[in-house]
């Protein structure tokens, strides 16, 4: 099975990589790229162990199992996601997940990912909130988790790329970034308290540095296997990790805060290649 | 730059651009279908955190007051929302706000037990809610200084966010002016570094008097490990 998905997809993937967005690589080569661009980065260097382990990446058993729920026949209506738009048409998905989040008329809103996987599960599916189809969105187990991994497995190595021709695109960017500044909570933390510089260290963990592309593509490349969780983790539970340690309001999923952050976040990594799906301590 | 949030007032207005919410349109289910273009970009991430339902606003914090609270800004979080350092100008107005908010404990303050102070600064729980609430009726919050600073040169893990405190007492001593801006430092920090990472452990209820008494014991203590 890791065979499988080891060797099998890369040279499926090779074939129908889109141009624009730069070639798919595998995750792994990706990294290493990164770790030799950037010899001095701690942050990318932090763990020997993680980097020997990312050809293994548990992460690559949930592409497989989210390949499968891609294609079945699932859900009240028994249709597969094959008809679901991430952006670049009907079941496209080469480069779709690094050019999210963006505007959709169909619903005439801006949505991430997680968001749009979510609506076409309800709207294309019939699954509803009650669902644990939808309602569970952590952990390896999850539907999502798996779907989220395998669908961004298909834009590895692609340069993040959000759009921002629709105003609202641009409005929702622009409020992200006013967003990783906003102080609040507790302990008056914003974003930047821990992403404002590279190099620097909470407790044994060094922090990747928001402004610093190649180690805020690394940052934001969820899903990852999370070492210390034992479980893949996406973008959306990264961010309510950090709004917890922040002493912040508890943040809740599908809403716009994480929308705005993420539009923000992937900009802010813009032109660099996606690590898909990444490992992390 | 000091600006008071008024944004409720303003987006009345912006909300006027109403037309049918879409079927899980988030804005149509808070207040109709708002132009976000319309906005400013800080209108728009105030107009996000605070009427979008993104949060869970109904939970209590454990400081007092509720989940909400916390994301209503206050004058010195308006102010040093801003990539980098702030200018003189603001640098200037934010100092003025914690002199004005800072409050000394009575009596003046003291040094507790620096046993006591270790194990708050080791401590990382406390204040966290959400998913998953950090009970202080079971366990006692803590200072978490360890995540951000370097204290007793023993101590191996440590984070570099903030300067070592490594020997302070050591070359400080610790007469009453040492002990008195120790303690300004630790309550409300903006009044010696504008805009600063470090929380205002005393300003916002984090720590307790007798708590941040204990800290200072640890930093100032001649018998701590922190000086030895």
């Amino acid at each position: 099975m890791f065979k499988k998905a080891l060797l099998a997809l890369p040279v499926a993937m090779a074939v129908g990589a889109a141009a624009q967005a730069g070639e798919w690589q595998d995750p792994n080569d990706v990294l290493q790229n990164l770790l030799q661009n950037n010899p001095d980065s701690a942050y990318l260097h932090q763990s020997e162990m993680n980097i020997m382990m990312m050809p293994d990446n548990p992460a690559l058993w949930l592409v497989e199992e989210g390949e499968d729920l891609f294609y079945a026949q699932r859900g009240p209506n028994n249709v597969s996601l094959e008809g679901c738009d991430f952006g670049k048409g009907p079941g496209e998905l080469d480069g779709a997940y690094v050019e999210l989040p963006r505007y959709f008329e169909d619903t005439g809103k801006v949505m991430d990912f997680e968001m749009r996987l979510v609506h076409c599960m309800k709207e294309l599916q019939g699954f509803t909130s009650d669902d644990a189809a939808v309602g569970q969105r952590h952990g390896n187990g999850s539907d999502i988790m798996k779907l989220t991994t395998y669908i961004a497995h298909q834009s590895s190595g692609m340069a993040w790329n959000p759009p921002l021709d629709h105003p609202e695109e641009q409005a929702m960017r622009d409020a992200g970034e006013k967003l990783f500044f906003r102080r609040g909570g507790a302990m008056d933390f914003n974003c930047a308290s821990c992403h404002g510089d590279s190099g620097k260290q909470i407790r044994a963990s060094v922090l990747p540095e928001m402004r610093n592309g190649q180690e805020w593509t690394k940052a934001i490349s969820w899903p990852a296997h999370r070492a210390g969780h034992d479980n893949v983790r996406s973008q959306n539970h990264r961010i309510r990790g950090c709004v917890w340690q922040m002493r912040h309001a508890g943040i809740k999923h599908d809403t716009p805060v994480n929308t705005a952050l993420i539009s923000f976040w992937n900009d802010a990594a813009r032109g660099e290649p996606a690590i898909l799906p990444d490992l992390k301590r | 730059m000091l600006r008071n949030k008024t944004v409720g007032a303003g987006l009345a207005v912006l909300a006027s651009t109403v037309l049918i919410a879409g079927c899980d349109g988030w804005m149509g289910e808070t207040s109709g279908e708002v132009d976000i273009t319309a906005m400013s970009a800080d209108e728009l991430a105030d107009y996000l955190v605070l009427e979008t339902d993104s949060y869970r606003f109904e939970q209590e914090a454990q400081e007092g007051g509720s989940a909400r609270d916390r994301m209503v800004q206050d004058g010195i979080q308006a102010a040093c929302s801003i990539e980098g350092d702030p200018d003189s100008g603001t640098a200037g107005e934010v100092i003025a706000m914690a002199r004005e908010s800072y409050e000394a404990p009575p009596g003046g303050p003291r040094l507790g037990n620096w046993r006591r102070g270790a194990e708050l600064a080791r401590s990382g729980y406390g204040y966290r809610i959400g998913h998953r609430n950090d009970d202080h009726g079971t366990r006692e919050a803590g200072g978490n200084c360890y995540a951000c600073h370097q204290m007793d040169p023993a101590e191996e893990l440590y984070g570099t966010l903030g300067p070592s405190l490594a020997g302070y007492g050591a070359t400080r001593g610790n007469d009453s002016s040492v002990v008195n801006y120790v303690h300004q430092v630790v309550s409300n920090p903006h009044q010696y570094f504008p805009c600063t990472k470090m929380p205002r452990f005393g300003r916002n209820n984090f720590l307790s008097e007798e708590q941040i008494a204990h800290v200072m014991a640890y930093l100032l203590d001649p018998d701590s490990p922190v000086n030895q």
